[in-house]
């Protein structure tokens, strides 16, 4: 049957030195993957059309593409990539990691800055490594209703204060020319995102009893 | 003891992991989420409340996990609900293997043999008796507390056509179902000969179906019809949505709770996966299907309540007494997609908190 496809230990140990995962969260996510992607070895965007869950979740489409994004995919080249395999599942999964109490400050600092990358190239849909307003208020658009009069000048106005409130903490030029990521983590200061940006995964270990 | 007790604790540890799946979801709402941040406008990290929503539905959803079967504590000594073959010891490789000969050399020709022999005996038997004219319905039941009587509507959560194998060997029942092709077709067709039961098309249902189920119960004389609110066969861990449809028609309702033993086999029929062929076999290469049924007391529907309330009430019932856990969500999600309506809700639910707390006007900036 199915079960017998195991994921190759090679592949395995790999995917844990990479994400940070343990070998039985890998093994669940595979499987995970497998579901989603109907057995084939990679995953497009219309697979994620199969998660009833993520269906009334407002910003679905940034979350599906932030996977298919070369930046957070750590490729060369910018984009979007038209079709992912389960190595680059893992690494998008990975920036959802919590953290873990053998940190140091450096890996503490590091594990931060990629969280907020992420959340950066949401924000960032043109790929130019800025925010600016429009995109700002696309963001903004999304989460709230779909009401077409009344919550397009509240999404406005909305976007409009946090740009100002961004322009108080880093210049008021950023307004103008769009937000760099160096002005993002200056906005995060102090806010603490490794508690609120995270799966917990469990740890499984299935294991034959004999009662 | 000690030691026993530890054995126990990790036990219970264990099964609450794998019934709760993979992620740890924390219970928090929009609101509590929300709140940690200022209120007085919109802040960049609202969006990861949402993010990491996204996130847990991709690494697993509750939804889609009922459609598979369920994922067990302690291997079953079936191959096909083992995933983690690697961490098995050479003695239980050993048992497996003897269970293998039992299961397949022993256990399965008999049953085919019976299979065969009924069926045959079914098909026979039904086509001479349904050549004589409608005579009375009375087939002599045994009468026990909470069994269904005549005229009443029977409900029960479902997870395969065994369901109505085991309750139809208990009880007279007219039943009403999804048409099928196949082995399972020749069945129903059979079946319709001697009773009178209600087959319809899924994609064609609604009011037609709904006049039919009325007429049924208003004649007292007929059996009570035995219906599976949820609509489709779910894993038996969770009661999806009663559709509200059975629930409209008025009359009794007989709620009964049907939950089988997971060690002896899987009785789950995940029809997008296995046809009834594959599922058969599988059945029949188990060690034994265990079920465990309950015939609860008759629900009837209040003045002021509505269908949907009710529905939820007896679907409360059947999963308090069988063990499982409520989802609301529709059995129909198997096949089709969500509606765009519940996406709204979730907007206009984050827009409530954004605007109540913030001032939204021309020339307030804070």
């Amino acid at each position: 049957g199915r079960q017998w496809q195991e994921l190759p230990p090679g592949k395995r140990k790999k995917g844990e030195r990479g994400s940070g995962f343990t070998s039985e969260q890998i093994e669940h996510l595979h499987r995970r993957f497998r579901q989603l992607s109907r057995d084939q070895l990679t995953i497009r965007k219309e697979n994620f059309d199969s998660i009833p869950d993520l269906e009334f979740n407002p910003i679905r489409a940034k979350i599906v593409h932030a996977f298919f994004d070369k930046r957070n995919l750590r490729q060369e080249s910018s984009g979007l990539a038209d079709e992912i395999n389960f190595e680059d599942f893992l690494t998008i999964m990975s920036y959802f990691r919590p953290i873990e109490m053998n940190m140091d400050e450096e890996q503490l600092d590091r594990f931060r800055k990629e969280k907020l990358k992420f959340l950066f190239h949401m924000y960032d849909s043109d790929h130019d490594g800025k925010i600016t307003l429009q995109e700002y208020r696309n963001v903004v658009e999304e989460l709230l209703s779909g009401n077409p009069h009344l919550e397009k000048e509240s999404a406005r106005s909305i976007a409009d204060g946090a740009m100002m409130e961004a322009a108080s903490i880093c210049g008021p030029d950023q307004v103008y020319e769009g937000i760099t990521f160096e002005d993002f983590l200056k906005m995060w200061q102090g806010i603490d995102i490794e508690t609120k940006m995270h799966v917990r995964f469990l740890n499984m270990e299935t294991i034959a009893h004999c009662y | 003891q000690i030691e026993k007790g530890v054995k126990m604790q990790k036990a219970l540890a264990l099964e609450n992991l794998i019934s709760n799946g993979i992620i740890q979801r924390e219970e928090t709402s929009m609101e509590k989420e929300m709140a940690g941040h200022h209120r007085e406008y919109f802040h960049l990290g609202d969006v990861m409340y949402f993010a990491k929503k996204a996130c847990e539905a991709v690494a697993e959803d509750e939804v889609t996990r009922r459609f598979s079967s369920e994922e067990l504590l302690s291997w079953n000594l079936l191959s096909r609900t083992n995933a983690n073959f690697h961490c098995v010891s050479w003695q239980v490789t050993v048992v497996w293997i003897i269970g293998i000969l039992i299961r397949y050399c022993l256990l399965m020709p008999f049953r085919i043999c019976l299979a065969f022999f009924s069926i045959l005996l079914l098909v026979s038997a039904t086509t001479v008796v349904g050549q004589f004219p409608n005579g009375s319905d009375d087939f002599p039941c045994r009468c026990r507390e909470n069994r269904p009587r005549k005229g009443g509507i029977c409900v029960a959560n479902h997870t395969s056509p065994v369901d109505v194998l085991i309750l139809a060997s208990d009880g007279c029942y007219s039943l009403v179902g999804q048409v099928h092709g196949g082995l399972l077709g020749l069945i129903q067709k059979s079946c319709m000969q001697t009773t009178q039961h209600v087959l319809f098309e899924r994609s064609e249902m609604k009011d037609r179906h709904l006049v039919r189920k009325r007429e049924h119960i208003e004649d007292k004389t007929k059996l009570p019809i035995l219906i599976f609110p949820e609509g489709t066969c779910v894993n038996n861990t969770s009661v999806m949505m009663f559709k509200k449809g059975s629930f409209e028609v008025g009359g009794t309702i007989h709620p009964v709770a049907i939950k089988y033993d997971p060690r002896f086999g899987d009785a789950f029929w995940n029809s997008t996966k296995y046809s009834m062929m594959t599922y058969t076999f599988n059945v029949m290469t188990s060690w034994a299907i265990v079920c465990n049924v309950w015939y609860l007391p008759p629900m009837v529907k209040e003045e002021e309540e509505d269908a949907v309330h009710f529905a939820n009430r007896v679907k409360a019932v059947i999963a308090a007494r069988g063990g499982m856990s409520i989802l609301p969500w529709d059995g129909g999600l198997k096949r089709k997609k969500i509606k765009e309506s519940f996406k709204e809700e979730q907007q206009k639910k984050y827009c409530q908190i954004v605007t109540e707390n913030g001032s939204v006007g021309n020339g307030n900036v804070y």
